[in-house]
């Protein structure tokens, strides 16, 4: 059977992280973005842990979990203020949010 | 006070207009008037107390504002300096004297004193940074004054004058601080005082990229061709006063920079741009003479006639001997008077008939005799008729810049001929023939207030035309010190030899005799 | 003695400021008689210096005051009475002290009589300033001067659009010609140190010819445009234009002579190029038949006059490019004094026909203006050179001067011309004063002029006829300073047929003027007659097309041209480069400003793509900056 090296974990890494970054670019409901944007921290969580395990330091994992609780901080805030937004405007459309037009 | 009599005349005027905005509104020309005078009589103080058998700077002041760069409130004035300084103060006097009708008039008359602040302190500043503070903080009031209470166009204006002169002094300041760098590589400690820079003698390749970034700076103020644009628009949509000022004083900057800066600092640079400068100068007299010629509106013939006299003036700078730097100075003088009390004349007759288009004029000279008098004469001043201020100015420089070259004096000579051509047809247009239309008819002449700003000019004009000595005298004894100290300087053959050694001839004199 | 010359001077200039003080009232007639006085004043302090030179043959010199100074350059008001200057003196002060009495007569019911006074005064000034300035720069002042003057008069009656025209063309036209001076002025100042007469002269000798060449050829420019050569002769005749004391005063006796007085003046610096003297000489000739072939079919009594004045120049100059300076002085000085007369006469020809110029709708006046007419004819048989008034010893002795040079061409030229001055004089004098009455089926009731204005005009016609017999005086004077050659033709035979032939000649074309124009056969001439419609009368009456030439091929391209650069090159090629430069900032700003949609997908889509392409620089620069050398020798290979 084939060796699960390093390298293996960096590709799928590479693959989430940009399933993530194709998501970000083309989602338009606000809800899939940020399933999108969990995606590509959690990528970027699979490739810490991977190295920090590759060079037997354990600062990338500590780094994974500060990553975690990021996460799930700003996710908590981003659907309150969905919550909020869906309720004076009843959709959530990016297209349809461009009051900050410059 | 003597000792801190520039700093006097340089602040003064702020202080009194931050006290202005105190002052009442009934009581604000009285006040006006009253720091203008003031500020004029100091000016007058400094020329009496100047020396005009020395030659380099008098009154210096020096104040330590960063040492560990050497930047320092420097100020002092010589020759070249003293009758700019006495003319701006006199054109604000006289212009707030002679404000018409005008909207927020305490706002103006603020303004106007800022600016006045700004210009006095172009002209004795010797330290660079302070120098460029002043000479891009009157662009502020001038901004004002034009997109407050000009035509219609003075948004695109005043923003056209800004940005364009801005630029250009943006270029200039990267020339002073690498000016300031080499001057820091070639004696160890920083410095930005004028004073120092010119002991430096600078490689040529230095020489040319600096004079070339400095050239930059000054030619847009000037306006040389072809960075003028600017010009006819910031006249047709600056009110009066302002007109008179950006004319009289502003222009005068980038000329002045020239002698203050360029050649002392740059001599072979100068040098070896002299025909190409010339070149340009010839194409200011004589393309904007024949776009003189074209106008339809008055005030845009005399913005292009300034445009015109500076080429003379530019001219005159870069014959590079005592004869011409002098008479380029004189001249500097000259044409402030002439084209202020021209603005102001053509702002007579705008306050009269709200139009500047000369077909709405014409037989003007026998409803108002004495407007056409003074126009007249004016007019034979701007001309170059000789025992008016003009022609002192005019003959000097052309003298000095035919040692450089016969044939390029030859095509410079011609703006005697194209200058009568516009101002003649002008005058034609607007003064002689049948009254036409049925609104000139009734005009009055002009009235007391306006004679206020009138007279002194047409008496100017024809005293310093008959008697320039006392002028001359000063400046020719700062501008000998300047050319010495650039064939010293310089280290091209071609600049010693074009160049004149002045004391060489003297001690030739000497030992002939 | 200094006194009298600041006197002789100023006096002008104060007579010229106190009519200036009524310069917008109505007519008092106190600034006529003030400033007739004053000049009065000047002329017997100019008398007084005459005397005095020429009893003692000393100079008056005086510095006022200094006017410039700048660096070497030196230039004071100074102020000198020589034979030459005193000359010229004489001659404007008394011509002008004749021409204000006269136009106190002449102007009278004029509205700016006091202005005209002013201005008048103010010309006399600065006439005396080019005159008596002992420096180059004071002519300049003076020369400008009378320029500044002259277009005050000539456009006078500012309500006339031909007279303001033709002021700015006399003026234009001057200035041209001033450039010239004005270059001349600069060589002299670098090459000899000095504008003082004296000492610049001096030091030409030592100078190469090719700079006097070019100090020469440049002086005399400005000598073309105030004596009116060819090629800047139009403005003479449209001078016309303003009123005739002004004529008789600026282009008869002074202003144009001025040229003269220069070629005089500087007669040192021509004596050592004698080739541009004979250039000189030779367009003066051109001058002289040229102006005279206009003056024969011309209608306006006034531009026969001016063109004959014109002619007249011609000879001057003729006579000063051969070296003979004091024949040309001398013949400035006669000149003066009859061609002055014959301008006040035709003015009051004018004035009684109510402004009409044609001479052809004149006819038989003789009858109701005898005194005019007498002052005519004495002047215009001066003009034609009949002995013994004063025309003939001044002009018979420029045709002498060319015969005994061995200047047959000019000679003959000159001879021509004189034939045709008397034709064309006596054309005049014939149609306006004898012949047929035709003026009063046309509506004119001719009346005699003011007897004081006749009366003032009289120390003109004494002089006009006894001038000749001065010339002995004249030339034992004036030789102390100018070059004495003699004009003698050695044998008695050549030179009694040339003066008695000359004589003849003249003669016999006022006799064929008088048959032609007496005649009953004369009528105003309608354009329908044969010689009308001729080649030649059409080129001389429209003035061999020159002013149709400037005016179409000059002055219309200019100002054509000026308005291409107006609007074509500075607002469409210049400004628009300043506001293309602005219009590009702009619009840039403008199509970035797309970035700030406030759409959150584009923002990030934008983001996206700026990380890809900092990321993509980072590889290459990591990868350059790994395998530098690797890429400097493939650098190296290709030969950069």
């Amino acid at each position: 059977m084939m060796e699960i090296g390093l390298n293996h974990y960096l590709i799928l890494s590479t693959i989430l992280f940009s399933i993530g970054l194709i998501g970000v670019m083309r989602r338009k409901n606000l809800l899939m973005l940020f399933f999108a944007t969990e995606i590509l921290l959690n990528s970027v969580n699979i490739s810490f842990a991977a190295i920090s395990h590759y060079y037997g330091d354990l600062t990338g994992q500590m780094f994974a979990f500060f990553v975690i609780a990021i996460a799930a901080s700003e996710v908590a805030v981003g659907l309150g203020l969905l919550i909020v937004w869906h309720k004076r405007h009843n959709e959530i459309d990016l297209d349809l949010m461009s009051t900050m037009k410059g | 006070m003597l000792d801190n009599i520039l700093s006097i005349l340089v602040f003064f005027p702020a202080v009194a207009a931050i006290l202005g905005f105190a002052v009442a509104k009934d009581s604000i020309r009285a006040y006006g008037v009253a720091v203008a005078f003031i500020e004029f009589a100091l000016s007058l103080l400094l020329w009496f107390s100047f020396d005009s058998s020395v030659s380099g700077m008098q009154f210096m002041e020096m104040v330590p504002l960063v040492p560990s760069f050497g930047i320092n409130y420097i100020l002092g004035v010589d020759g070249i300096s003293l009758f700019i300084v006495i003319l701006a103060s006199f054109f604000t006097m006289i212009g707030i004297a002679s404000l018409g009708e005008t909207k927020n008039v305490k706002n103006m008359i603020i303004s106007l004193l800022f600016l006045q602040m700004t210009m006095a302190g172009v002209f004795v500043a010797l330290d660079a940074i302070v120098f460029y503070v002043f000479w891009e903080l009157s662009l502020v009031p001038m901004l004002y004054i034009i997109g407050a209470w000009g035509g219609p166009l003075r948004i695109y204006a005043s923003v056209k004058f800004f940005l364009y002169t801005f630029t250009g002094s943006l270029v200039m300041l990267v020339g002073m601080l690498f000016m300031a760098y080499f001057y820091y590589q070639a004696t160890g400690t920083w410095s930005f005082a004028f004073l120092e820079w010119y002991r430096l003698i600078l490689p040529e390749t230095f020489q040319l990229w600096l004079f070339g970034a400095f050239f930059i700076g000054f030619a847009i103020k000037v306006p040389m061709f072809p960075f003028h644009t600017w010009l006819p628009y910031a006249h047709g949509q600056a009110p009066t006063i302002g007109s008179v000022i950006l004319a009289a004083i502003l222009l005068k900057m980038g000329t002045y920079a020239f002698i203050r800066l360029s050649l002392p600092m740059f001599p072979d640079a100068s040098v070896f741009f002299m025909f190409p400068i010339a070149i340009i100068a010839i194409i200011m007299i004589i393309y904007t003479a024949m776009v003189a010629y074209a106008q339809e509106d008055i005030k845009q013939v005399v913005a292009y006639s300034s445009i015109s006299h500076m080429g003379v003036i530019i001219l005159g700078t870069f014959a590079l001997n005592v004869e011409g730097i002098t008479g380029s100075i004189f001249l500097m003088i000259a044409h402030g008077v002439v084209s202020g009390a021209l603005f102001l004349l053509v702002g007579v007759i705008y306050d009269r008939r709200h139009t500047k288009m000369m077909a709405e004029f014409g037989g003007l000279a026998s409803v108002m005799p004495r407007y056409a008098t003074i126009f007249g004469i004016m007019l034979m001043a701007s001309v170059g008729l000789p025992l008016t201020i003009n022609f002192v100015g005019e003959f000097l420089s052309l003298l000095g810049f035919y040692q450089q070259s016969h044939i390029l004096t030859l095509l410079a000579g011609i703006a005697i001929i194209v200058g009568a051509i516009y101002m003649l047809a002008a005058y034609k247009k607007m003064f002689f023939g049948e009254v036409t239309k049925e609104e000139n008819r009734n005009l009055p002449d002009v009235n007391k207030r306006e004679l206020v700003a009138l007279v002194p000019l047409v008496l100017i004009t024809v005293w310093l035309g008959v008697y320039p000595k006392p002028l001359l005298e000063p400046i020719s004894n700062s501008v000998e010190s300047i050319v010495q100290l650039m064939h010293d300087k310089s280290i091209s053959e071609e600049a010693k030899k074009r160049i004149p050694n002045i004391n060489n001839e003297i001690t030739i004199a000497k030992e002939a005799n | 003695m200094e006194l009298l010359l600041y006197t002789a001077l100023f006096a002008p200039l104060v007579g010229s400021l106190f009519a200036a003080l009524f310069g917008a009232s109505p007519k008092t007639l106190l600034t006529g008689v003030v400033t007739s006085l004053l000049l009065g004043v000047s002329l017997v302090a100019s008398t007084i210096l005459l005397v005095f030179v020429i009893s003692s043959g000393q100079f008056v010199h005086v510095e006022m005051m200094t006017w410039i100074t700048a660096g070497d350059l030196y230039i004071p008001f100074g102020f000198i009475v020589d034979q030459i200057s005193v000359t010229m003196m004489m001659v404007v002060t008394l011509v002008s002290t004749v021409v204000h009495v006269y136009a106190i007569g002449y102007m009278d019911h004029d509205k700016g009589f006091n202005r005209f006074f002013s201005w008048l005064s103010a010309f006399v000034f600065s006439m005396m300033v080019l005159v008596m300035s002992d420096n180059f720069a004071g002519l300049f002042i003076g020369w400008e001067g009378v320029g500044l003057c002259s277009w005050g008069l000539i456009g006078f009656w500012y309500k006339k659009e031909s007279a303001t025209w033709a002021a700015n063309e006399a003026f234009i036209m001057n200035r041209i010609a001033d450039l010239g001076m004005l270059i001349g002025i600069f060589l002299i100042y670098w090459n000899t140190g000095t504008l003082q007469y004296h000492e610049a002269f001096a030091a030409m000798p030592a100078l190469e010819t090719a700079t006097l060449v070019w100090i020469g050829i440049f002086l005399f420019v400005g000598a073309m445009g105030k004596s009116a050569q060819f090629p800047l002769h139009t403005w003479l005749a449209d001078a016309m234009e303003g009123p005739t004391p002004v004529s008789a005063l600026i282009h008869a006796a002074t202003m144009v002579t001025a040229g003269v007085y220069l070629v005089v003046r500087s007669h040192e610096l021509y004596a050592l190029i004698p080739n541009v003297g004979l250039f000189i000489a030779s367009l003066g000739t051109f001058v002289a038949i040229f102006a005279a072939t206009m003056a024969l079919v011309n209608r306006d009594i006034k531009r026969v006059i001016a063109y004959s004045t014109l002619s007249q120049l011609g000879y001057m100059f003729a006579a000063a490019g051969l070296g003979a300076y004091w024949v040309a002085l001398f013949h400035l000085m006669a000149h003066a004094f009859f061609k002055a007369l014959l301008f006040l006469g035709a003015g009051n020809v004018m004035h009684a026909m109510s402004d009409e110029l044609d001479p052809f709708k004149m006819g038989a006046l003789g009858k109701t203006m005898k005194g005019t007419m007498i002052l005519m004819t004495l002047a215009s048989v001066a003009l034609a050179g009949i002995f013994p008034l004063a025309g003939f010893f001044s002009k018979d002795l420029i045709l002498e001067v060319a015969f005994i040079d061995g200047h047959y061409i000019i000679y003959t030229v000159l001879l021509l011309t004189a034939g045709l001055t008397a034709f064309y004089s006596f054309r005049i004098i014939a149609l306006i004063f004898h012949g047929e009455d035709r003026h009063t089926s046309l509506g004119f009731h001719p009346h005699e002029a003011y007897k004081f204005m006749l009366i003032a005009v009289t120390p003109l016609a004494i002089l006009a006829v006894i001038a000749g017999a001065l010339q002995g005086s004249y030339y034992e004077y004036v030789t102390l300073l100018l070059p004495s050659t003699e004009y003698h033709i050695h044998s008695s035979l050549v030179y009694w047929t040339m003066t008695i032939g000359t004589q003849l000649f003249v003669i016999a074309s006022i006799i064929f003027a008088y048959k032609k124009y007496m005649s009953k056969s004369v009528k105003v001439p309608d354009g329908t007659s044969a010689m009308e419609k001729s080649f030649f009368y059409k080129l001389l009456i429209n003035q061999y097309y020159i002013p149709y030439f400037y005016e179409e091929y000059l002055v219309k391209p200019y100002r054509e041209l000026s308005t291409v650069f107006w609007k074509q090159v500075d607002q469409k090629i210049v400004d628009a480069t300043v506001d293309s430069i602005a219009n590009v900032i702009y619009h840039t700003g403008e199509n970035t400003r797309n970035m700030q949609s406030g759409n959150l997908s584009t923002m990030l889509k934008w983001m996206v793509a700026g990380l890809v392409a900092l990321l993509s620089l980072a590889v290459v620069f990591g990868l350059a900056t790994r395998h530098s050398d690797e890429i400097m020798l493939i650098l190296s290979g290709l030969g950069v």
